[in-house]
């Protein structure tokens, strides 16, 4: 977050600093979509003909990825051109420090957690105990440590704790027994 | 004609049983509730409720859905009126005029106009609905592959083209990957297996509920738990209930605006949100006191809602007459109607014709309970507001996990769905549209298969694709869609036009 003070408008100002970026961002967007394309492209283009069944060459399997991967590096070089043109000053600067925000934090935060509930915990653990931990970690974290302002740490731990046990029971209960579904 | 009101008796008896109204109840409140908190949308309500439903009977599973569905969509409105952030995407118009109203101490005029104007906007949707519909779906018994694929193409960009309006590209962008995410697994016209790089989940392709679970659940989950700011509650002691001539006095604009939000809903992909923007922007251009649009003006209000609330029934005119999802909603509910054996399209009108009155009278049950829980249950609904969303996105991630596991019971979707999350968030932060991409993905096999089959029944000769009547009519609107998103043919045509009008005397 920058705390310079500016003689334009700051809401101006941060319009044309999220434009920059955004630019920026397109660039590299377009590269990768290209690189996509192409490598759909390839994949559609060596696909089998099934030539020994007789099929048309019209209506071979790889016709309709190939042309829209044609499509998707039209659309990338489009994109990629645009931002190219335009100017973005100071907008890779920008790219970078919208990378490493406060915002982008609690967002990696959120996938950390996440994917520690869900590709580690889930399978390992019981389902109930696995929610439990997750639901108590993920209120502690964003509400004791990354809260604006932070929230005192006793208070939320119950809180927590309480939340984490009524939605593991009440998850299991009602999805088991209510209906009938089945848990990882 | 009468044919089609008997029917609609028999789909309004056929859910007046204890057990239905039941569930007409829990799910229209649900719908309300998940709307109204910020972070959950309708999309996502409707998503992770399939897997609740899917042990129902077909027809209550339906209701439970579609009541969700129209809930979700009014219930965004109060957290824009109170909170001045909309509960879900359709709601953002409302804030405009809902929040300085509330400002003004009628935050209470504004819940009541809200959920008039809510219900005005489904009726004016419901009766198109029962109108329109038989008469495409007779219509659509006359399209073959030709016109499905062109269908199926023009869906795809034209909800490109107007969910991304200031950067069509981007919307293209979003329906490409979409319609190539449905490349992968088995295709239908040969047997052949494309893009599973041996993994044999992906055999039969992605399915639709972890990726809609991914990219309306977990994207949003990470974009509301981004923000560092928390909005508050401005609320007042006025009175709910409207009076008769607050609601009579701007009929006008609530006929339009319904007929607006209608047509919204018909152009696939396009939902509530386009609906309400393009309703308001309709109303300010005539109204008598669009100096007051944005100010706290009632008009602006109510064609914010009745425009958002009437996609919701002209969103099922082309999911059930031709498969063709009207809103990402719509999308989802497809889903769920093909996991319980009902298949929409043509030929529905023709097997299982007192389908579509029953959506019709569930949509009237959700209108009414939506005026009833509207009207009356205002301050249960403020304390539903006050959940912190540090608890709350704990729980619906965790709802998130079992919604996209529970339907095939594989840990593949749950891989599925995150992967679909964390790229969603990336894309919706670099302002690509969701809804493109997953009209992709639903539709990226009917235009497969259509094209293709297409070119085989007439031995590759491309030429019926733009002889056949439709066919050409729907090629040349693509075409034009296309040229204009063009800026610089965009700019032409438009200056080709302001000088004929500027010629003409005034």
């Amino acid at each position: 977050m920058s705390d310079d003070s500016l003689s334009t408008s700051p809401s101006e100002e941060a319009e044309a600093a999220a434009a920059s970026r955004m630019i920026r961002a397109d660039l590299v967007m377009a590269v990768v979509l290209i690189i996509l394309g192409a490598a759909i492209l390839y994949g559609s283009w060596t696909m089998p003909r099934l030539e020994l069944r007789r099929v048309h060459p019209l209506t071979v399997p790889g016709l309709v990825p190939g042309m829209l991967s044609f499509a998707l590096i039209i659309c990338g070089a489009i994109l990629g051109g645009r931002s190219v043109r335009r100017p973005a000053p100071g907008g890779w600067h920008l790219l970078g420090a919208a990378l490493l925000s406060q915002q982008a934090m609690r967002a990696g935060t959120v996938m950390v957690l996440a994917l520690i509930y869900s590709l580690i915990l889930v399978g390992t653990l019981p389902f109930w105990l696995a929610t439990g931990l997750f639901v108590f970690s993920f209120v502690v974290v964003f509400e004791a440590w990354l809260g604006v302002p932070r929230k005192p740490l006793v208070p939320t731990l119950a809180w927590a704790f309480g939340l984490a046990v009524v939605t593991a029971a009440a998850v299991t209960l009602v999805f088991e027994r209510a209906f009938l579904v089945r848990l990882p | 004609m009468f044919d089609g009101l008997f029917m609609l008796g028999d789909g309004i008896a056929h859910f007046l049983t204890p057990i239905s109204l039941f569930n007409i109840a829990w799910a229209t409140l649900l719908g309300i509730v998940i709307g109204a908190l910020p972070g959950l949308t309708a999309t996502m309500g409707v998503a992770l409720l399939v897997t609740l439903t899917y042990r129902m009977e077909p027809d209550q599973a339906i209701l439970c859905l579609m009541c969700l569905y129209a809930g979700a969509i009014y219930g965004g409105s109060r957290t824009a009126i109170l909170l001045a952030i909309p509960g879900t995407p359709a709601s953002a118009a409302t804030t405009l005029d809902g929040h300085p109203l509330a400002m003004r101490g009628q935050a209470g005029l504004a819940m009541g106009l809200a959920t008039s104007a809510s219900t005005m906007g489904t009726i004016v949707g419901i009766v198109c609905l029962a109108l329109v519909a038989p008469l495409l779906s007779e219509a659509a018994l006359q399209f073959g592959s030709y016109e499905f694929f062109w269908l199926a193409l023009f869906g795809v960009l034209i909800s490109g083209q107007l969910t991304a309006l200031d950067d069509p590209l981007k919307g293209y962008i979003a329906g490409i990957l979409g319609l190539l995410v449905a490349m992968v697994g088995m295709e239908t016209l040969h047997a052949h297996v494309r893009f599973t790089f041996g993994i044999t989940a992906l055999s039969g392709g992605v399915d639709l509920i972890p990726a809609m679970v991914g990219a309306f659940g977990f994207a949003e989950i990470l974009a509301v738990m981004k923000r560092t700011v928390e909005a508050r509650v401005v609320t007042s002691a006025d009175r709910v209930v409207p009076r008769i001539g607050e609601v009579a006095r701007y009929w006008k604009t609530s006929i339009r605006s319904g007929l607006i939000g209608t047509f919204v809903g018909i152009i696939p992909g396009v939902g509530e949100d386009v609906g309400a923007w393009a309703s308001y922007a309709a109303a300010k251009r005539v109204s008598k006191e669009a100096d007051q649009f944005g100010k706290g003006s009632q008009e602006g209000l109510i064609a914010a809602e009745t425009g958002n609330s009437a996609v919701v029934p002209g969103a099922m005119i082309p999911t059930l007459t031709l498969a063709l999802p009207g809103s990402a909603a719509a999308a989802v509910l497809i889903a769920a109607m093909f996991i319980h054996n009902i298949r929409p399209g043509p030929l529905l009108m023709v097997e299982n014709p007192e389908f579509l009155y029953q959506i019709v009278a569930i949509l009237l049950f959700s209108t009414l309970a939506i005026l009833v829980f509207g009207l009356s249950l205002t301050r249960p609904l403020l304390k539903v507001l006050a959940v912190p969303r540090e608890r709350l996105m704990a729980v619906v991630y965790v709802l998130c996990v079992v919604g996209s596991f529970a339907i095939t019971q594989r840990m593949f979707d749950v891989y599925v769905m995150i992967a679909f999350g964390i790229i969603g968030f990336i894309l919706r932060e670099m302002k690509y549209p969701m809804a493109p991409l997953v009209l992709g993905i639903i539709l990226g096999d009917l235009l497969d298969l259509n094209l293709r089959r297409g070119l085989q029944l007439t031995n590759g000769d491309p030429s019926p694709f733009f002889t056949r009547p439709i066919s050409a009519v729907i090629c040349i609107v693509i075409v034009f869609t296309i040229l204009m998103s063009i800026p610089a043919v965009n700019k032409r045509v438009r200056s080709l036009f302001s000088r004929g009008s500027t010629a003409s005397p005034p």
